[in-house]
């Protein structure tokens, strides 16, 4: 199992988010996450790279337990991919540069196999053109695949995505959505939560609903989508179509 | 009544020579304060308790008092007690101090109003704070600042003015010394006042050039 996780509980103040998450992945994994605003799916995310912290529970990812003594969250954050719902693109970076940035400062490779690895994530985001240009000027479908590329600049054994699409305008939606499942299909695991059901229908391994912090149900997509067993999924699936 | 500009005209290079000491002394308390305003923000960003309390405290302070009366308690109060600084050093101490706490504010405003995720894709990517501050951070956040600064910048300058008070040789008390000589008081300060003027706007100039410049993304 790529990722672990045990009675994972994580509060905001006396808010409790998350209420005991138990959950693996297993090496490419493609896993969505659905379930209603609030229902703690981005915490839960967000916990798995300790971007938020946690003080009950454990995660285990990529072989680094997250919250071991001896753990160098910034070596985990390395071999974790993450891309946001807002993108967070470096404005005042060119796009190749967003992509050189972490492989230069953090991996240590030179300044010729950064751009040279650069320009390889570019071709496959489709954005070989826009290598020279500011973040700017692109549309937020195109932001977003800079952001993918650059995440995948670090060579992650996993990705996470948090609401990937969900900021996009819908024209723009399918060519991000288009990536991922190419990188689904090259065997990469990846955990995404999205409201996009089309998406977690047609790429997904296994498809997790979780409400109120803790996971209501768990399946193939068929399983979920098709026939779904509790009463919250049900209702949940109900108000999309 | 009338204008007559020709008397003071062989005062001009004495006037320029002064406006010089305005600058300088602007220039040094304006980068010393800087550098002390990084450290007050730092304080203040922090996580110890002491230090928050030390910054808040030291910025309140200073922003709550005139730098007139601060410039009295560094020449003549700590003067009455024995430390003794000549005008150069007491206006250059006051000036860096009082600019410290108002670019600590700045600073903080513009950090602060550098998006979350930016930092959160920095740490994300595995880079440890120093670098995501350095490479991801700093950038934008000096682009937030730069008006502010400069604008504190002209601030301080045109305050540097409150020197004549204890007679360093800068542009105002100059232009006090200029008056008494020749009574031409409207010329005299006319011009004065058009030599801080164009020198602000030099500067105001100058920041909006940097910033279309430095800052095209």
């Amino acid at each position: 199992m790529i990722i672990t996780v045990e009675g994972l509980h994580k509060s905001f103040g006396k808010l409790e988010v998350l209420k005991g998450i138990d959950c693996e992945v297993a090496e490419g994994e493609v896993l969505c996450v659905i379930g209603p605003s609030g229902s703690g799916k981005s915490t839960f995310l967000r916990c798995l790279n300790f971007l938020e912290s946690f003080r009950e529970g454990q995660v285990t990812i990529s072989g680094h337990n997250l919250t071991g003594a001896k753990t160098n969250l910034n070596a985990v954050r390395r071999d974790v991919g993450m891309v946001f719902q807002s993108f967070n693109v470096f404005p005042h970076m060119k796009v190749i540069d967003n992509i050189m940035l972490a492989p230069m400062k953090v991996g240590k490779v030179s300044r010729v196999d950064a751009h040279a690895r650069g320009m390889v994530l570019l071709e496959k985001v489709g954005l070989t053109s826009k290598a020279d240009v500011y973040p700017s000027t692109l549309s937020g479908g195109q932001m977003q695949r800079v952001a993918i590329a650059r995440a995948l600049a670090m060579e992650p054994t996993v990705m996470l995505f948090d609401e990937p699409t969900s900021a996009l305008d819908p024209e723009t939606v399918g060519d991000v959505l288009d990536v991922m499942k190419k990188l689904a299909e090259e065997g990469m695991t990846m955990v995404v939560v999205t409201h996009e059901m089309g998406f977690a229908r047609e790429v997904a391994d296994r498809v997790l609903f979780m409400d109120a912090g803790v996971i209501v149900e768990e399946g193939t997509p068929a399983q979920i989508f098709e026939s779904p067993q509790h009463v919250r999924t049900q209702t949940f699936l109900s108000k999309l179509l | 009544m009338t204008l007559y500009f020709g008397d003071i005209l062989p005062y001009l290079p004495v006037m320029l020579k002064a406006l010089w000491v305005s600058i300088y002394v602007t220039l040094i308390s304006f980068a010393a304060g800087g550098v002390l305003g990084i450290f007050i923000y730092l304080a203040k960003a922090s996580r110890f308790k002491a230090l928050q309390l030390f910054s808040n405290g030291y910025i309140e302070v200073i922003r709550n008092t005139p730098l007139l009366v601060q410039l009295y308690l560094i020449y003549f109060g700590l003067g009455s007690i024995g430390i003794n600084f000549n005008p150069l050093w007491s206006v250059l101490i006051g000036m860096t101090l009082n600019n410290s706490a108002y670019t600590a504010e700045i600073f903080r405003a513009g950090i602060s109003a550098v998006p979350k995720g930016l930092r959160e894709a920095g740490t994300a990517l595995g880079m440890p704070f120093h670098q995501t501050f350095r490479y991801v951070i700093l950038k934008p956040g000096i682009r937030n600042v730069l008006p502010a600064l400069t604008n504190q910048f002209i601030v301080l300058f045109l305050f540097s003015s409150i020197g004549s008070v204890i007679a360093l040789d800068e542009l105002t008390s100059t232009l006090q010394n200029l008056n008494s000589q020749t009574l031409r008081t409207l010329e005299i300060f006319s011009v004065g006042a058009l030599l801080y003027f164009l020198t602000s706007a030099a500067i105001a100039f100058g920041s909006r050039i940097t910033e279309r410049l430095a800052f095209r993304w």
